[in-house]
């Protein structure tokens, strides 16, 4: 048979090409559970380290069960918020059926229209609450995210933890593995009075002293840019849950945005008063 | 023929080896050989890879089209390697996240196309598998040496296991991509000083 054919070529090229295509489907198809098995134990891994419970290292050790259970074991309460940070909807963190809101993408797409539905959730640590939550935007290469945790009045960062689909290794990759970038956002505040940028990666180093800039990564500007962007943006979003959060905290409080040392008494009444707060409710 | 077969076995492991000799595949084997853990997954795909898809493509080699012949074995080989990324999602995540972007890359690897047009177009499956599975292996067996002394002397560890006392600096540069292209270097010269027909004149 003459295999250089037009014909024979064109139809041995579609069956192959078909023939491959129905593989890979099968394929996909078949690990799909467990893929995103693997995803959902990643994310709440992610959520984990954030919040102070343990390393991400520690953590790939630990099989997917573990890591759900450590999750469910931990979890106050997870919920969502609409735009103006009212709760519209409780997330289930029972470890048989964890219900994570971990589309960002579409959450990303969601803020931007004004009417999205984004994830808080409530861990609790030696009885204080740690409220985490989640940002997304665009890397150099693809996609970056992570999780940051606030403390009982969503007042200071407590931890924070980045991911990437593809940024380069060695530079934008850096948010994910350098421990001291992550490390720079724990006491850290979100700027309330500058909803317009209430967080910043600062190229060439953060002014001392400002609560709400980190140094960014030598060699890394686009990741740098992209995450600040993604975490303005987000940050804004939960700006209204944050601050009915800090409540009490933030209205008899003189420092907003320059976190002036000066203040740290009132930072420490206004605790208290929130505590007192709690109480009430419980 | 069966001593055909063991030469297909084993020349591409030493005397033939596809990194040391025909210096194929080094872009990766500088970038997975920081922990033997990943070089060791690396390897393991990339033997698979070469292996099915110089299987498959001998299997075919008669009826495929000279004028597409690359498209054709380049669906087979990226078929393969999505398939291989695709189950160590399922069964090694962390391992994919760290490799991902290798394990695609692997598409790129000379070393399956160069195997694929060399070597299997002209021969029976079962050489073919054979010769695929060698070549990955050879250069499988680069790859671990390299990490192997990457880890040890750049963490202290192997496969993650603390084996130099804790007191040991771990020496940075080894971390470092170019320390692997001296290891290499060095691992091209030991074996070129046994192999005396392989030096230039």
């Amino acid at each position: 048979m003459n295999t250089n054919n037009n014909v024979y070529t064109i139809v041995y090229t579609t069956v192959v090409v078909v023939i491959a295509a129905a593989i890979l489907a099968i394929a996909a198809m078949a690990l799909k559970p467990r893929q995103q098995a693997n995803i959902k134990a990643e994310t709440i891994s992610q959520m984990l380290t954030a919040a102070g419970f343990s390393s991400k290292e520690d953590l790939a050790k630990l099989g997917n069960d573990q890591i759900l259970a450590m999750y469910s074991d931990n979890i106050k309460t997870a919920f969502l918020i609409d735009a103006e940070g009212n709760k519209t909807d409780e997330l289930e963190t029972e470890v048989s059926s964890i219900e994570l809101q971990d589309n960002l993408k579409v959450e990303n797409k969601n803020i931007a229209s004004g009417n999205p539905s984004l994830p808080v959730y409530v861990f609790e640590k030696d009885g204080a609450e740690i409220n985490v939550i989640p940002c997304y935007g665009a890397g150099l290469w693809g996609p970056i995210w992570g999780y940051i945790a606030f403390d009982a009045d969503c007042d200071q960062i407590l931890g924070a933890y980045f991911d990437h689909e593809s940024e380069t290794p060695g530079l934008g990759a850096k948010i994910k593995d350098e421990a001291w970038f992550r490390e720079q956002f724990k006491g850290k505040k979100v700027d309330f009075e500058h909803p317009d940028n209430p967080f910043a990666i600062v190229k060439g180093g953060a002014p001392a002293g400002d609560a709400s800039k980190v140094d960014a990564i030598t060699g890394a500007t686009m990741t740098c840019n992209g995450l600040d962007a993604a975490l303005d943006n987000w940050f804004r979003a939960y700006i209204p849950f944050l601050q009915k959060k800090a409540g009490a905290a933030m209205e008899d409080d003189c420092c907003g945005e320059d976190g002036c040392e000066d203040c740290d008494h009132d930072h420490d009444h206004g605790h208290d008063h929130n505590h007192q707060h709690n109480h009430q409710e419980g | 023929m069966n001593e055909d077969l063991k030469k297909t076995l084993l020349n591409p492991i030493f005397k033939g080896n596809p990194i040391t000799v025909l210096v194929l595949g080094i872009c990766s084997s500088l970038a997975v050989t920081v922990q033997l853990k990943g070089a060791f997954v690396m390897a393991l795909s990339v033997i698979i890879v070469t292996g099915l898809s110089s299987f498959i493509v001998s299997l075919l080699r008669n009826s495929i089209p000279n004028r597409v012949r690359i498209i054709v074995q380049l669906v087979v080989v990226a078929m393969m390697v999505i398939l291989v990324d695709q189950v160590l999602r399922a069964y090694a995540y962390s391992i994919d996240k760290q490799l991902s972007v290798y394990i695609g890359l692997i598409i790129t690897n000379c070393i399956v196309m160069g195997r694929i047009e060399a070597f299997a177009l002209g021969n029976k499956p079962i050489p073919s598998l054979l010769d695929g599975l060698a070549n990955g292996a050879g250069y499988g067996m680069i790859l671990i040496i390299v990490a192997f002394f990457r880890e040890l002397l750049g963490s202290g560890t192997l496969f993650g296991l603390r084996v130099l006392p804790a007191s040991y600096v771990p020496n940075n540069l080894v971390i470092l991509p170019p320390m692997a292209l001296i290891i290499l270097g060095c691992i091209v010269w030991v074996q070129r000083s046994i192999q005396k027909d392989l030096q230039e004149k």
